[in-house]
């Protein structure tokens, strides 16, 4: 019993190396951020480009739905190797962008960030289209029937309705992103779960990633409360006139 | 009730032809021909009602003329311009003659189609804003003019979901109204209302007609067409049966299926 506590729960070393850890955690959580929105960004064009309507547009609905089926059918792994193992040698590339050190952050940071965008976008892709695609038809043809452009109902009309009814899965897919920032950590960038696997190197001992693991608890508990929260308040307002009945 | 169309400044006014001509309409969904050869012609101020049983392409009609659903047949000219050819010579889906046809041709469905997420006054003011680049007080006051004027004056700022099916039915005709149109076309826009609801929707547009609104009405009730329409069309398996004045065509129908139907339908 003392040594699973050692192994994984040991205090003092947790607290001896929280600064260290907690620094990782910083950078877990600021590429979570900066990739985060992007996807989410990147995600609602690859919707959008998806729902444009006519023949002309159909190389592009085409294109985007290859996108979409390709990236979230690779792992997030290989993207992150093909990227950082690939970017530095492509020689027409501006230096900036083959090794990028915008913000202050280091190249693999971004190459990261890129990563996560690319496969991210491709499932928020889904979601936000799930989203579109629940809003009633009739909001559409009201939209044109007055004369809006499909862009122009699309923006006003569609996409506030839809991106209201998919909160809650883009929540839950930006907690999956979170956790999957951790893959970062195999081109050398010192968030959380690499500073954890070195100190394991260095200690023997699996107390700092307990430490981490935890870290990322505090942030994805109160997350996934508020997923439930949000879902249960969009169901209430489809089961108007039954008894209300206040989640937590 | 709304901008009388002479007042706008696009010199599309031709006072002789008809405003609206539908030649041969057809429309096919898959192998079901659901109009089949539809001519008609509406002029300036002319109400015309349309009946018919359900499934004869009463809405469909209303939504060939708006576009919504493009003919596959047919001509459509709207103010002596012609907006639809076929699928050859036709509009686009984002042509400029359709929104010629689209701002000019007001359109009430049966399920109101209110955006949930906007107030009533924004309902209303959205389309003058973004499509007639009016700006956004321009566009509000116009919505909140016209929201008084279908008796909404206090309820500028309600959500959809919190006005009865008679009040978001009197916005959507506002919200139509609001760009000024120069044809209604009102579909079944009865048909989803509890029947304590109806007569304030009708009163609404009974108003309408008595400003001279040019407009084509789809419906169930007899006893409106016959009170509003100049003209009422009965329609069946889409084609027009018959057409006249309503004394004719509900009091004194030639046709046998039109009896047929006003005699199911009177009998309630």
């Amino acid at each position: 019993m003392n040594e699973i506590i050692d192994q994984y729960f040991d205090l003092s070393l947790m607290a001896e190396r929280f600064g260290e850890v907690f620094d990782g955690f910083l950078i877990t959580i600021e590429l979570s951020i900066v990739a985060g929105v992007l996807a989410l960004i990147w995600g609602l064009a690859l919707a959008l480009l998806r729902q444009l309507p006519g023949r002309g547009f159909l190389p592009v609905r085409f294109a985007t739905i290859a996108y979409i089926d390709v990236f979230r059918g690779i792992p997030l792994l290989l993207i992150i190797l093909l990227i950082s193992g690939s970017l530095p040698y492509l020689e027409f590339l501006p230096e900036s962008v083959r090794i990028p050190n915008w913000l202050g952050q280091p190249d693999p940071f971004w190459y990261g960030v890129m990563a996560i965008t690319i496969t991210y976008g491709a499932y928020m892709a889904e979601v936000y289209r799930a989203g579109i695609e629940a809003v009633p038809g009739g909001q559409m043809e009201a939209a044109r029937s007055l004369g809006m452009s499909h862009g122009q109902a699309m923006r006003n009309v569609i996409v506030p309705q839809a991106v209201r009814k998919v909160i809650a899965p883009l929540l839950n897919d930006f907690i999956a992103l979170m956790k999957d920032t951790t893959l970062v950590s195999v081109i050398a960038l010192n968030e959380v779960a690499l500073v954890g696997r070195d100190i394991q190197a260095e200690t023997f001992r699996s107390s700092a990633l307990t430490l981490g693991a935890i870290l990322f608890l505090v942030v994805t508990l109160p997350l996934a409360r508020l997923v439930d929260r949000l879902i249960n308040r969009e169901q209430r307002r489809f089961t108007r006139g039954a008894p209300r009945v206040e989640a937590l | 009730m709304a901008t009388p169309a002479s007042e706008r400044a696009d010199g599309d006014a031709e006072p002789a032809g008809p405003l609206l001509s539908l030649a041969g309409i057809h429309k096919r969904f898959g192998q079901l021909e659901v109009l089949r050869g539809i001519d008609l012609e509406v002029k300036r101020g002319e109400v015309v009602c349309v009946i018919g049983p359900s499934g004869s392409g009463k809405s469909t009609l209303l939504r060939c003329i708006n576009l919504l659903e493009p003919p596959e047949e047919g001509g459509i000219s709207l103010a002596g311009r012609d907006i639809f050819g076929g699928p050859d010579g036709g509009a686009g889906e984002s042509g400029g003659d359709v929104d010629f046809l689209r701002q000019r041709v007001g359109l009430v469905f049966q399920q109101f189609n209110l955006f949930p997420h906007r107030s009533a006054l924004e309902n209303v003011a959205m389309a003058p804003e973004k499509v007639l680049g009016h700006s956004r007080e321009e566009a509000r006051r116009g919505a909140a003019e016209l929201l008084d004027r279908v008796g909404l004056g206090d309820k500028l700022g309600e959500y959809p979901e919190r006005l009865s099916g008679g009040q978001q039915q009197r916005v959507a005709i506002a919200r139509a109204l609001a760009m000024g149109p120069q044809l209604m076309l009102f579909d079944e826009v009865t048909s989803a209302l509890d029947p304590e609801l109806v007569k304030e929707v009708l009163d609404v547009i009974r108003e309408l007609v008595a400003e001279g609104m040019t407009m084509i009405v789809v419906t169930h009730e007899i006893g409106f067409a016959r009170d509003v329409g100049d003209r009422v069309v009965f329609l069946d398996e889409g084609l027009i049966v018959e057409q006249g004045p309503p004394a004719q065509v509900l009091d004194d129908p030639r046709e046998e299926r039109t009896k047929r139907f006003l005699g199911l339908v009177l009998e309630r």
